[in-house]
């Protein structure tokens, strides 16, 4: 019988060249056993690669690599391109993929944990928009209990860029005119107990 | 029925009309809803969770504890704070660890949550403890000239290991709902497909592009109307149909409702009372004879 395994003294195939070129064995067993121990990532190594995941995913078309690829990148140990990439951010979080993965992958959960990590890790820009709306997110959250619509867009919007302003003045206009637009802030009234939880919290998150 | 009421953010800012035409459905379903003193933020989903993971399940936790110390469900009118409500349930009942963590969190700020506590969306409270018989009862101006697209969206069925009420791939409560008003269920794919959610915020381009899809996706086939279950969902289809309409050099015009408007709509109540001056694409052309000259 005939196997297409190459023997061990036969010159390593282009794929294989490319793959060892890019992470050692030790890098790629680090970072998949980093990602397992996330939430979502406890079982990439059942992918099989039959691209459900890229097929389903409907912010494909925006992303650098299909969320496949990111899980084959992941068990090739790289893990600064992984975090790196625009699709941990593109993501719009649909749970369409994890829904039809054979093998249960929770590949959705996955992304907000690698945001996370790359957030922590400063491998995405700080100033840009993504890191921006979660951290703008959170300090609005955590100073009035809610959300605060019109803060969080002018505290993203881009103040340089007038067509977005221009753009988003309108968006507010029509809100407005609609009385969908709040202005006045809401506040909860026990608002220190989030700035107990934040503290307690933040031992283990720093 | 009574229940612990989980209104959002966005029902109390920008999808005002949503709550006001649950609570007006409400009344007339013996549906009583009392709102959870003080709730907070549930955290949006991957808004909080993805800078700070733990605070964003302890602040999660908060809201579950309020609701547990009234002895109540909690219901919710949008599907984000339904999935991560859902979620936060469902770590803190698998994760010991994290639980422990969130404990320590919550005491600090003098709570405590044993887990006693069921998260639900309203349209799953209609559906099933009130029931679409009773709904059908209490209609009195069958929408018989609509035919209405039902979008689910994201959150409302999935992910299946936590939001279990619906089929996943294909939900058909909206569509259930829609028949009993009298009204005409529209088949059309994108019904389960991402409307963008927060990328509206983060990623214009890629939200306009989805919404485009599932709108002309709707009217394609054959819809006059939209019905949503989500605040967001509703903001992108409905607010943003006019950003949508310019950049792609289109004239969609496709009303989009909240759910609880449609309803309300057939019950007979008034549409100043639902909030229909409120949605964005007039619905006024769309209403049935009778509502258009009360309206």
């Amino acid at each position: 019988m005939q196997h297409n395994v190459p023997h061990e003294k036969d010159e390593p195939s282009e794929g294989m060249k490319l793959v060892a070129s890019l992470t050692s064995k030790g890098d790629r067993s680090s970072f998949v056993k980093e990602v397992m121990k996330m939430l979502g990532g406890e079982n990439i190594l059942d992918c099989i690669q039959c691209g459900l995941c890229a097929g389903s995913c409907p912010t494909r078309f925006a992303m650098d690599y299909s969320p496949m690829q990111i899980i084959k990148m992941m068990h090739l140990g790289m893990r600064e391109k992984v975090l790196s990439s625009s699709t941990i951010w593109v993501c719009s979080t649909c749970y369409t993929c994890y829904t039809r993965c054979p093998r249960a992958i929770n590949l959705t959960t996955l992304m907000m944990s690698l945001r996370n990590l790359a957030i922590k890790e400063n491998l995405v820009d700080k100033n840009g928009v993504k890191p921006k709306f979660h951290r703008s997110f959170f300090e609005i959250v955590n100073k009035y209990g809610r959300l605060h619509e019109p803060e969080l867009f002018t505290r993203i919007l881009k103040k340089s860029d007038l067509r977005s302003l221009f753009h988003n003045a309108a968006l507010g206009w029509r809100l407005w005119r609609k009385g969908k637009l709040q202005i006045r802030a809401p506040k909860i009234e026990q608002s220190n107990d989030l700035f107990n939880i934040l503290e307690k919290t933040s031992e283990e998150e720093s | 029925m009574k229940y612990a009421f989980y209104p959002g953010c966005a029902v109390h800012s920008s999808s005002k009309e949503y709550g006001d035409s649950c609570k007006a459905i409400s009344r007339v379903l013996d549906v009583e809803l009392v709102e959870i003193p003080d709730w907070n933020c549930c955290g949006a989903v991957d808004a909080i969770y993805s800078y700070k993971p733990l605070y964003s399940v302890a602040l999660d936790a908060r809201n579950l504890s309020l609701a547990e110390r009234m002895g109540m469900d909690i219901v919710t009118l949008c599907s984000a704070c339904y999935y991560t409500l859902s979620r936060t349930n469902k770590l803190l009942r698998e994760d010991s660890g994290l639980k422990n963590k969130v404990e320590e969190a919550l005491s600090s700020a003098g709570l405590n949550y044993n887990g006693g506590v069921k998260v639900r969306h309203f349209l799953e409270v209609l559906l099933s403890d009130v029931g679409l018989e009773k709904i059908g009862e209490k209609v009195k101006i069958p929408l018989t000239t609509l035919n209405v697209a039902s979008y689910y969206g994201c959150f409302l069925v999935r992910p299946p290991d936590l939001i279990s009420f619906d089929d996943s791939e294909h939900p058909t409560s909206l569509d259930e709902l829609v028949e009993a008003l009298g009204a005409s269920k529209v088949e059309y794919y994108g019904k389960i497909r991402c409307c963008g959610a927060s990328l509206g915020i983060t990623d214009e381009e890629v939200m306009l592009e989805l919404s485009k899809n599932i709108l002309l996706n709707a009217r394609d086939a054959g819809a006059n109307c939209m019905i949503t279950a989500c605040p967001l969902c509703h903001f992108n289809l409905d607010a943003k149909q006019k950003d949508i309409g310019l950049k792609f050099d289109l004239e969609i015009d496709l009303p989009v409702l909240h759910f609880t408007q449609l309803i309300g709509l057939a019950f007979g109540i008034e549409p100043k009372e639902l909030g229909l001056h409120k949605i964005c694409v007039s619905p006024k052309k769309i209403l049935p004879q009778y509502v258009r000259s009360v309206a």
